[in-house]
């Protein structure tokens, strides 16, 4: 097996006397589509922060794609190719969707220092084609911050798509959509990962998405890995239905 | 901005390609060119007060309507521009007071960048903070800066300011030092707004958006922000070169928070929304001033006042109110 993309060891971190990462290894192979599951409080997204860069670890190693990032603030570690999409839109609420969208492709060509250049031309075809993968063309022009919650989340994605990442990261990718919106946002997630060799790494509440979208699961419980499998073995596994799943009705 | 607005007339297209400072430039343009035919002095004297301020306010909405930080301090770089160009006016100077031209004009060339070494330096630090605690540094630092030429005697000849800055003869003809003004101010708003329309100018509204999110599109947060200030503490430099051979003086009240108060006052009269904004604002503020002047001193009751009444009655400022209504009206009739 080729060396994996991401390689996370030993990973730590505490919030005042909270341990919210337990001593965490984790790795990933390219192309890979996988969910972190887990209850409320879980760390989940702690987890995804600390990948980020957005906490520093108090311990342990993230190495992506061969090279240590453990610490790097999150604008350099996006530049090594992990992108992320929030679980609450965040998105840039005064300014059009074209814009948003515009403005995270030229971040990614590291063009925001270009003083004299026109914002309107550069990056355009690549705005045009993340538009329209993301199905938000007709809403070009619509100022972000009122959009409805299923189009904030897929301006949301198609913001992290901009960045060309190598590994996506989505915290809750469908929570506050309706089921249409979530079945065809989950069935591009499924697109790139098969089309593009996106290595994706998701987050969700909703255990029916889990089982249809990730080959692999890892249960996260007080910050502890619990269990890692495939959708049939966590299924199968007490622990899991106890801390977790039993909770949801399969 | 809307980009597919069908187009009803040159007003209508201006706006689908500009927003709504499309159809205000070539009005406020027509103005400031219409201005030196008004009979006496008097008018073109304000106007190119408005013209000075309106710069001093459009460089200061870089940073607030743009980057989302509001500075209490940018004054500061207004002031330090207008020393350093009094400064070496001062040296340059004959010992019969002229001035000659080349002269004149280096002297108002070493304003600019002596502002913009001061915002690098000041900025370094604001840079870290957003939001209250930005405007506070700000602040702090505008004051500071205000007590060292107050209190530098032998540099800045401290409370006593500069005088005698008698530019060349062609530029003490009041409609000359108005047109000139209006050349640099026009020539430094094109490049602003070159930079407002960049890739540049779209990261800082990113950044104004939503600061934590930019960070995860790769933009380097500080190294933005930081840039930014510079440029507007330049353009600030800018205005207040002019300042000093336009009054024929400067005093270290130009660096204070009165002054940096101005700028946030014009800017909020007129529309921190809008590239034209602060310029519109300017116009409000300085011309009611040379008004109201004349038959109060409650002045700074009457700005208090209209202030008051903006912020209540019309947040977004003139062109934001004015703005909205366009939006609505057009989303009503498709």
């Amino acid at each position: 097996m080729s060396p994996p993309i991401l390689a996370v060891t030993g990973l730590e971190k505490f919030f005042g006397g909270v341990h919210v990462t337990c001593n965490v290894d984790f790795a990933m192979q390219e192309g890979e589509q996988s969910a972190i599951i887990g209850p409320n409080g879980a760390g989940k997204s702690t987890f995804m922060n600390l990948l980020t860069g957005y906490h520093r670890p108090d311990a342990g190693r993230i190495v992506f794609a061969g090279r240590d990032i453990t610490g790097l603030p999150p604008h350099r570690v996006v530049r090594r190719g992990i992108s992320r999409a929030f679980q609450v839109s965040s998105i840039f609420g005064r300014m059009t969707v074209s814009e948003n969208v515009r403005a995270a492709v030229q971040a990614q060509m590291r063009a925001t220092f270009r003083l004299f250049a026109s914002a309107r031309t550069l990056g355009a075809g690549e705005t045009e084609r993340m538009l329209a993968l993301c199905g938000l063309e007709a809403k070009r022009d619509v100022v972000a911050g009122e959009l409805a919650q299923g189009d904030k989340k897929r301006l949301e994605l198609a913001i992290a798509l901009a960045g060309k990442p190598r590994l996506l990261l989505l915290d809750e990718p469908t929570a506050g959509m309706s089921i249409d919106e979530a079945r065809s946002t989950m069935e591009l997630v499924d697109r790139l990962n098969r089309e593009l060799k996106l290595t994706v790494l998701f987050t969700e509440h909703d255990m029916g998405i889990v089982f249809n979208h990730a080959r692999k699961l890892t249960l996260l419980h007080r910050g502890e890995i619990i269990l890692q499998g495939t959708p049939a073995e966590v299924r199968a596994d007490r622990t899991a239905q106890k801390v977790y799943l039993g909770e949801h009705h399969l | 901005m809307p980009t597919t607005a069908n187009a009803r007339g040159p007003g209508s297209r201006l706006y689908a390609g500009f927003g709504i400072s499309g159809p205000v430039t070539p009005l406020l343009l027509a103005a400031a060119l219409g201005v030196p035919w008004l009979p006496g002095e008097f008018w073109t004297h304000v106007g190119t007060e408005v013209l000075i301020f309106g710069l001093f306010a459009m460089s200061f909405n870089l940073l607030y309507g743009y980057m989302g930080q509001i500075s209490f301090g940018h004054a500061a770089f207004f002031g330090v521009g207008a020393y350093a160009t009094a400064m070496l006016f001062t040296a340059l100077k004959g010992a019969d007071g002229q001035i000659g031209v080349a002269q004149f004009l280096l002297s108002l060339l070493v304003g600019p960048p002596v502002a913009a070494l001061a915002a690098l330096v000041i900025g370094f630090f604001c840079v870290r903070l957003t939001g209250i605690y930005f405007a506070i540094l700000s602040l702090a630092f505008g004051e500071l800066l205000f007590y060292i030429v107050f209190s530098w005697y032998s540099f800045t000849k401290g409370d006593d300011g500069i005088q005698g800055l008698l530019p060349p003869p062609f530029f003490q003809d009041s409609t000359n030092f108005y047109f000139f003004t209006l050349a640099i101010v026009a020539a430094a708003a094109a490049v602003m707004w070159r930079i407002t329309e960049s890739p540049f100018g779209y990261a800082l509204r990113t950044l104004r958006d939503n600061q934590r999110r930019a960070g995860f599109l790769g933009t380097n947060v500080r190294a933005h922000m930081l840039a930014n200030f510079v440029i507007a503490g330049t353009f600030a430099g800018v205005a207040g070169a002019l300042w000093g051979p336009f009054s024929r003086s400067v005093s270290p009240g130009l660096l204070g928070w009165g002054e940096s108060g101005i700028a946030v006052f014009m800017t909020l009269i007129g529309g921190a929304g809008s590239f034209v904004g602060p310029m519109l604002g300017s116009v409000i503020y300085t011309m009611l001033q040379a008004v109201v002047k004349m038959y109060t001193v409650y002045w700074p009751l009457t700005i208090g006042t209209i202030i008051l009444l903006i912020v209540l009655f019309a947040p977004g400022g003139i062109l934001g109110t004015i703005d909205k209504r366009i939006q609505a009206m057009r989303a009503r009739k498709p």
